[in-house]
């Protein structure tokens, strides 16, 4: 039976941190050099998490399946990265911070943990400042803010449209170094696919090294993984067409806990789908909210283009919907705002899926000079998709599945429920609860890695004495041959359908019935169809080559097997969340005007599933306590 | 639209290429180019041939994946994208589009269009970081940076390290790739401390890493696809001269305390 | 290479200016010749100094022409250039041209073994003619037109060399970087002009002997 501790530290919010910081046991520098971690994924979290344990004395084992680790999916994050600093005075503090992050994840996460997150994002903005990371700075030399996506504080760090690169960057740099002094042993194009666990403990994972196709086992005293999220099981999504669940999945198979699968993110501002062969969906940066105004025509399927639309007869939504924030309105409240006015036939552009995002007013009051210095690259990069000019006519923007708040269950301590197996930065379920306001995955990603994964792994390295266990450990041949089996199922399969067919397909079962907004019966039907489609798959995929070679094909193929199961994991989330919070919108639990209808006396908790062979997998609950805050309706009006 | 692709084939990075042609159909002019391979594959992989291997990943021109040479210009016909970013607008119905790998010794062919790029991160793990501890930085305030050093800081670290510049180099060169580097760390007051051995640790690894030397063509900044300006180039060479007169100036080796008593 | 570059140029230039005195007449060039010849440790303090940065120079582009060649063993199928002036992609050629036109030059007309006839004249004022020697060397439509070869190569390598070498040196500025772009071309021209001013000049006749 599943024991879902938290291990939260008692006593006041403020000091919980410090506290659990001092009672921790810590490693000598001796032992240190005899312990090995195994990293998996080198985004913000992995790769700040590898470099600061290399830093630390430990010896780490690095994992990424792309050609190099600063190619992690972090590095297209646009937008900025908050932190409680302060700069600009406007009324900014750790609490407010923690509050809007609490308010904002629709209060399903633990008050502790986003307490925490805020109280070290200071510290993330030194740290990423002395790696030479070169934000956006004030003609006085001091660093930048802008004001981001669902508050109303500037507290947004940015370097143009390309923060996420630049912080990845800075961790890949930091990586380098201790590569460079053989603290870190780096092993890209190596994807993860199984995990091993030795006398309930994780201790090792199972890994095909993509170029020679060779699998190996992998032993380590400890496992992290920083595998990210799980958006791609849409198939269309502003993900990296790498970006994978198998790594999580795999782990969950295995006894961790999956927390919130239903929790995920609909952005509001990608370009809308054009294409039957599309492959992705581009974001655009959420930052363009704070300038461009979000209208439909008031007449559904109106055809006129944009400029024949007078002034009078254009809906601003967002801006009468929610008169505070107008635009700025959190993303999942301007999703579903987007697909209700698309929903009503007002949508614009082909097929009616997308609204204008027009920037004619502040062109027109600030000049366009100015316009193109904020947003010039994302500009261009919509000029170059749909080769419309939006500095002469407005932007079609439509909403895109694009970050993932669930993932696997952690406790206090960043540690799953298989001990010994931590998980960080967005493949855990942590701090976002329902809805994760903008700029504060990155955020996220380097308070795990750098900050609070080095203190929490080295009091479970300092309290548990763990021998070495060989590769050929039975548990370490089990898992092999999971994986060597799964491997050639695929490749035995030799049926008529790409893989990519199939992804596409639960791709939009699940955007259809699991996506913006769900229903009962809709998920029913899912869960229905996903195994029948499931079938299909293992009968009638084909995957050409073989299994000792570089093959893209059976690397995707896996992915894709991976998605056919965990869809289903998604559902039975959604469907037993019966209320409305946050990204989680279930059409039975609305108030009449379409807003949200939380429920906190049935579903204050977390929802943790556990895996059973064969079966649906069983619910565990952890209780959400709101000790510090009170749940308020989350109202933006 | 159709387009006749000759789109290089190889198995290994020993085994011999060649050009094999196919022919795309029903392409629309809002694909991507990587859209269209993806069709073109999905129909070989439907005959049970194996797809074209070729490289991406964000699909969005920052993660650097992407490395096609297409039509004699890497990332092809536009400037200041990534092949991913490239449209098959650009192409007139009909074309014959010729497709490479990036080129380069230090850059062997792993299969088809896919190259291992690993040599660029061997250049970052001999100095394009600087050691700074996670927990010991000040307040990113403490040091005041111009707003004008910062966006120049900016320009250089824009670099998405894809390799083009060493594809379209003549001579093969890491250049532009690392002289960005050396140039967003040695503009930023943290980067400071380290400049002088960073310069010249990140020159000797390029150098042992195979690629050729610059001559100054500027082929590499026409083809960037974050338009990385050459002027990097120089500002690398100013640290690099600077970095033999600063050296110079260090003390020698010390004497052994004991060489004189033995 | 950029410095040992830059040192040739410099050369190349003075050897121009030197010679445009050409036009000045006989008694004016012959004498410079003199009062060059008069002090024979400059000069061949110089002559060596120039021919080991000749040597230098040509052992580094070997150098680097090789490890150049190594860096891309398998060359593109279909290869297009944006930017690289054609200049700057023929270097090792252009190089080679004036390579065996300044051996061709030296033997020719100073080391007079390629036409000996005038080798040992001397002028009026009891100089060696130095103005008569060129005069009869480019009234000679082959000679002159190998001369004019080798100034295409001359300002082909100098259009790229020196702002490439400028390059090198780091030399960047924002205020002055068109000037260091357009360096390379001007030197050319200039170079090339006046030594071309003087071939064309006597074939057509211009300076007469």
């Amino acid at each position: 039976m599943m024991k879902l501790d938290p291990k939260i530290p008692p006593g006041p919010l403020e000091t919980k941190w410090d506290r659990r910081r001092f009672s921790e046991k810590l490693v000598s520098p001796t032992n240190k050099r005899k312990i090995t971690v195994i990293v998996v994924g080198t985004g913000l979290a992995g790769a700040s998490a590898a470099s600061t344990l290399g830093q630390l004395g430990y010896q780490v084992e690095c994992f990424c399946f792309q050609d190099s680790p600063r190619r992690a999916h972090s590095i297209a994050a646009q937008g900025g990265i908050n932190a409680a600093k302060n700069y600009q005075d406007d009324g900014d503090s750790v609490g407010r911070l923690f509050y809007d992050t609490i308010k904002g994840g629709d209060f399903r996460s633990r008050e502790a943990n986003v307490y925490r997150l805020a109280q070290v994002s200071t510290q993330i903005i030194d740290q990423c400042v002395a790696l030479g990371i070169p934000f956006a700075r004030e003609y006085g030399g001091q660093l930048a803010n802008r004001s981001f996506g669902g508050v109303q504080v500037s507290r947004t760090f940015y370097c143009r449209g390309q923060t996420g690169q630049q912080l990845l960057l800075g961790a890949y740099s930091a990586l380098c170094w201790q590569i460079d002094r053989g603290q870190v042993i780096m092993r890209p194009r190596t994807e993860m696919l199984d995990l091993v666990v030795v006398d309930g403990r994780a201790r090792g994972i199972v890994v095909r090294d993509l170029v020679t196709g060779r699998l190996s086992v992998q032993t380590a005293h400890a496992v992290v993984l920083a595998t990210g999220g799980y958006s791609n099981v849409y198939y269309l999504s502003t993900n990296a067409s790498g970006s994978n669940v198998t790594a999580t999945y795999r782990a969950w198979k295995q006894g961790a806990a999956f927390a919130n699968p239903c929790f995920t993110q609909i952005h509001p501002t990608a370009i809308p789908p054009g294409d039957a062969c599309q492959a992705k969906l581009t974001l655009m940066s959420e930052s363009l909210r704070n300038d461009g105004r979000l209208w439909v025509p008031k007449m559904a399927r109106d055809q006129r283009s944009s400029e024949d639309i007078p002034e009078a007869e254009r809906d601003y939504f967002l801006e009468r919907r929610y008169p505070r924030f107008g635009n700025l309105a959190p993303r999942d409240l301007a999703s579903r705002a987007v697909k209700a006015v698309c929903d009503e036939g007002r949508g614009v552009g082909p097929g009616g899926h997308g609204v204008y995002l027009d920037f004619a007013d502040v062109i027109a009051q600030q000049g366009v000079d100015v316009v193109r210095e904020r947003y010039g690259n994302l500009f261009d990069m919509y000029q170059r998709i749909t080769g419309e000019d939006a500095y002469r006519v407005p932007m079609r923007i439509y909403p895109a599945p694009h970050y993932t708040m669930g993932g696997l269950w952690v406790d206090y301590n960043l540690m799953s429920t298989i001990p010994g197996l931590f998980v960080i930065g967005e493949a855990n379920f942590a701090d976002h609860g329902a809805n994760r306001l903008g700029a504060s995955s990155l955020m996220q990603g380097l308070a795990d890695g750098y900050f609070i994964l080095p203190y929490t792994i080295s009091h479970y390295l300092a309290t548990v004495a763990l021998s070495l266990i060989r590769d050929d450990h039975k548990e370490s041949r089990a898992a092999l041959r999971r994986v060597t089996s799964r491997i050639s199922r695929l490749l035995n399969s030799k049926g008529y359908r790409t893989a990519a067919s199939f992804h596409r397909e639960v791709g939009k079962l699940l955007w259809n019935h699991c996506g913006m907004s769900r229903n009962a019966e809709g998920l029913k039907s899912a869960l229905t169809a996903i195994p029948l489609l499931r079938e299909e798959f293992w009968r009638n995929v084909m995957v050409p080559g073989s299994g000792e070679v570089f093959n893209q094909e059976l690397e995707y193929a896996g992915r894709v097997a991976d998605y056919l199961e965990f869809a289903e994991l998604l559902c039975h989330d959604a469907l037993h969340r019966e209320e409305s919070c946050g990204a989680h919108f279930r059409e039975e639990y609305q108030r009449d005007e379409g807003e949200p209808q939380r429920d906190d006396g049935r579903f204050a908790h977390v929802a943790a599933w556990e895996s059973r062979e064969g079966e649906s997998p069983i619910l565990h609950k952890e209780p959400l306590a709101f000790e510090f805050v009170q749940p308020t309706t989350r109202s933006y009006q | 639209m159709r387009f006749t692709l000759n789109i290089w084939r190889q198995n290994g990075p020993d085994e011999k290429g060649r050009f094999v042609t196919y022919e795309a159909h029903d392409v629309s002019s809002g694909m991507s180019f990587l859209e269209m391979l993806d069709s073109v594959n999905q129909g070989l992989i439907a005959k049970g041939e194996e797809p074209v291997a070729f490289e991406q990943d964000c699909r969005e021109g920052i993660c650097g994946s992407c490395s096609l040479v297409i039509n004699g210009i890497p990332h092809g016909p536009d400037r200041g994208i990534t092949s991913c970013q490239l449209y098959m607008r650009r192409f007139s119905d009909g074309a014959v589009i010729t497709i490479e790998p990036w080129r380069a010794r230090a850059f062997p062919i792993i299969k088809d269009l896919v190259v291992d790029r690993r040599a660029l991160d061997r250049i970052m793990q001999a100095g394009g970081y600087i050691s700074v501890h996670t927990g010991g930085a000040v307040d990113g305030n403490v040091l005041l940076i111009s707003k004008d050093q910062a966006e120049t800081a900016m320009d250089a670290a824009s670099c998405i390290g894809c390799g083009a510049c060493v594809a379209a180099c003549k001579n093969a060169s890491a250049m532009l790739f690392v002289a960005a580097k050396v140039s967003h760390l040695a503009l930023l007051p943290q980067g400071k401390p380290e400049r002088t051995r960073r310069v010249k640790t990140m020159l000797e690894a390029m150098d042992r890493e195979g690629f050729g030397s610059c001559g100054n063509q500027n082929e590499c900044e026409a083809v960037c696809p974050k338009r990385i300006s050459v002027r990097f180039i120089a500002r690398f060479n100013r640290e690099y001269l600077r970095a033999g007169i600063v050296e110079s100036g260090l003390p020698a080796e010390p004497e052994s305390p004991h060489a004189e008593s033995t | 290479m950029a410095l040992s570059g830059l040192l040739l140029v410099s050369y190349v230039g003075f050897h121009m200016l030197g010679n445009l005195q050409v036009f000045e007449g006989a008694h004016a060039l012959n004498g410079y010749a003199a009062f060059l010849r008069d002090m024979p440790i400059l000069l061949w303090t110089a002559r060596i100094g120039l021919l080991s940065l000749a040597v230098l120079h040509i052992v580094l582009a070997i150098r680097l022409t090789l490890r150049n060649r190594r860096a891309r063993p398998v060359a593109y199928a279909v290869r297009e250039y944006r930017q690289a002036s054609f200049a700057s992609r023929t270097m090792a050629a252009s190089g080679l041209v004036l390579l065996l036109f300044i051996i061709f030059h030296l033997l020719h007309l100073t080391a007079g073994v390629i036409d000996p006839s005038f080798a040992d004249r001397l002028d009026a004022e009891g100089y060696r003619d130095v103005y008569g020697e060129i005069v009869h060397a480019f009234q000679n439509p082959f000679i002159a037109a190998l001369y004019l070869a080798g100034q295409l190569g001359l300002g082909l390598h100098l259009s790229h060399a020196v702002t490439s070498s400028l390059q090198t040196l780091g030399l960047e500025h924002a205020a002055f970087n068109r000037f260091f772009k357009t360096a390379g071309p001007t030197v050319a021209l200039v170079v090339v002009l006046g030594n071309v001013a003087i071939i064309l000049a006597v074939f057509l006749r211009i300076v007469r002997g």
